[in-house]
């Protein structure tokens, strides 16, 4: 697949103000993103999530690496690379709130240089895909939150570039507003040809829409795979196993030392035991010790991991061991 | 042609912004001219009677020229605060066409968009002193133009300050009196003013309005500091400005209020 951001050994710090201690925000961060994917930018608050992006959009001078958009440096040639990137920071902050809905499309593509014969039909379509016809003449601060958002996402998108950077785009806005917006960027990329990447703490969104996800943890790139990878690697070793007796102090001793991460629970009703294997040969080890006092096995379950779980795992730093233990 | 759009845009917003608060945009008015008024009763209480006139002409003049200097430096500079504040300085960083064209664009869209405002000043203050002045447009307008250009190089210095700073409140509120000064000042009095901003135009325009100045009538030397003035400040203001904002981007400034 072609290329159309290139993100090269970037570094950026910052010094505090009062006390001048140096921060690094961003510390050799490297990753690519395809033409036509939507790719994920998680991470914890503070990890670098922000910065990388402002750093992509020009909007930051890195202190070492480079970002390639489309092909074109953004370091060498800023302004044409400019012309390939739109973006929504931070969502209704990035609209003028005395001008109407019409006025902010118009006047944002105008900031581009785009006339406003050229981008009058384009205005229609996108208040009509976006649901903000009724509202054209509204001005923004009379709007909700949710529809401040998309129209945020309309201007982007009416930037006419190849590349959206959204940076937390259903952060506030109801559940209903948070489905409408992330069935608008599936569209988004389908019918508009665009790539997009997406900073978001809603594992939901990253989940539901994104090819592949980059995790960012303390300014560097832990991972950077598809979603269902990533499900799969912790997915097929956790188990729940219900059992028909409680267990012995033998038992449950036993049961530690072998797996140190062992969870055991005893209800006057059913005893639990959710246990993460490293080698499918463990459940022998496992099935031993339940042998030595006959404990009935009343169900096996593969835990269902899902995406939020997967993602502490990782910055927390589980992910280097998963992969040990796989290979 | 993506100039040209950008200016349409700016102007448009401006017209838009300047009808959408309409009583805003005539309490400007208002304090303008009651302001001009206070000068003209000053003049007319403690002034020597025999000066009068040309007191009074030379106040219409400085305060019309005040006035639009007023509306473009600190504006600009108010502009880019309130952006950065919302959170749209960061989008409009964002655009191919460059921050330092959108911001020459804004100043000149907020000139067209005040022009009428200073016209309607200008006639208001004459009728009400009495004392009318000569409005040669053709020898007017290239000065005019040319001494608009040194202001447009001090925008972009307030603008460049305003993008790193962002609290400058109360240095706008200083650079008043400073541009005041420039304005008021007569090029008799300090000669070496003739190289500041603004002053050289002024004192042309002063010519002009109220000695009756023609275009053929105004020295080459005179015209040679206009432009050199216009060339040297707008020069200056841009490096500093595109300075301005590569050290806001260097220190990621941009969004911070």
């Amino acid at each position: 697949m072609e290329e159309i951001i290139e993100v090269k050994n970037l570094s950026k710090t910052y010094k505090k103000r009062k006390s001048k201690e140096t921060i690094t925000a961003v510390n050799d961060i490297s990753f690519t993103v395809n033409k036509g994917e939507i790719v994920g930018l998680l991470g914890p608050n503070g990890a670098g999530k922000s910065t990388t992006i402002k750093l992509i959009c020009g909007l930051l001078i890195p202190d070492s690496g480079s970002v390639m958009v489309n092909g074109i440096s953004m370091k060498e040639k800023r302004l044409s690379a400019l012309s390939h990137i739109s973006a929504v920071l931070e969502g209704n902050r990035n609209l003028y709130w005395r001008l109407t809905v019409r006025e902010n499309l118009e006047y944002f593509s105008g900031n581009r240089g785009r006339s406003s014969k050229d981008v009058a039909s384009e205005i229609e379509d996108l208040l009509d895909a976006f649901n903000l016809k009724e509202k054209e003449t509204e001005l923004v601060n009379r709007l909700s939150r949710g529809m401040q958002q998309k129209l945020a996402i309309a201007v982007s998108l009416l930037a006419d570039s190849k590349v959206i950077l959204l940076d937390e785009p259903t952060l506030g806005i109801d559940v209903q507003t948070g489905y409408e917006i992330r069935k608008i960027l599936r569209d988004v990329v389908r019918d508009y040809d665009r790539t997009i990447i997406i900073s978001s703490h809603d594992m939901g969104v990253i989940q539901e829409l994104c090819d592949r996800t980059v995790i960012i943890n303390n300014g560097k790139v832990v991972t950077d795979d598809k979603v269902e990878n990533l499900l799969r690697l912790f997915e097929v070793r956790a188990y729940t196993i219900t059992l028909g007796n409680a267990l012995s102090n033998q038992q449950i001793q036993l049961l530690h030392q072998k797996f140190p991460h062992l969870d055991y629970s005893h209800h006057s009703l059913e005893s639990t035991l959710t246990v993460n294997l490293t080698k499918a040969e463990e459940f022998y080890d496992l099935f031993e010790v339940l042998k030595l006092e006959h404990t009935p096995v009343e169900s096996i379950d593969r835990q269902l991991i899902n995406f939020e779980e997967v993602f502490l795992k990782i910055v927390n730093g589980r992910l280097h061991n998963e992969l040990d233990q796989s290979s | 042609m993506s100039w040209i759009n950008l200016l349409k845009i700016n102007i448009k917003k401006e017209i838009v912004m300047m009808k959408r608060y309409l009583p805003n945009t005539i309490a400007m008015l208002l304090t303008m001219y009651f302001l001009f008024l206070a000068m003209f009763a000053g003049i007319q209480i403690i002034g020597d009677p025999s000066s009068q006139d040309v007191h009074t002409q030379f106040v219409i003049v400085n305060y019309i020229f005040w006035s639009l200097s007023l509306i473009v430096v600190q504006d600009i500079g108010w502009q880019i605060t309130t952006e950065a504040a919302q959170g749209t300085l960061e989008q409009l960083s964002m655009s191919p066409m460059g921050v330092w064209k959108i911001m020459l664009m804004r100043l000149i869209a907020t000139v067209l968009a005040n022009i009428i405002i200073i016209i309607v000043l200008l006639y208001l203050s004459m009728l009400t002193t009495g004392q009318w002045l000569n409005i040669d447009v053709i020898t007017l307008v290239p000065i005019f133009v040319l001494t608009l250009i040194s202001m447009f190089g001090l925008g972009y210095i307030i603008a460049g300050i305003s993008i790193v700073l962002k609290q400058i409140q109360s240095f706008l509120q200083i650079l008043q009196f400073v541009l005041a000064g420039l304005v008021f000042i007569p090029l008799t009095v300090a000669p070496f003013l003739a190289f500041f901003p603004i002053v050289k135009g002024v004192d042309l325009v002063r010519g002009i309005m109220i000695d009756g100045l023609s275009w053929h009538s105004i020295n080459i030397i005179d015209y040679s500091i206009l432009i050199f003035n216009a060339a040297f400040y707008f020069i200056l203001g841009l490096f500093f400005f595109l300075y301005c904002e590569r050290v806001a981007m260097k220190k990621g400034l941009l969004a911070h209020y």
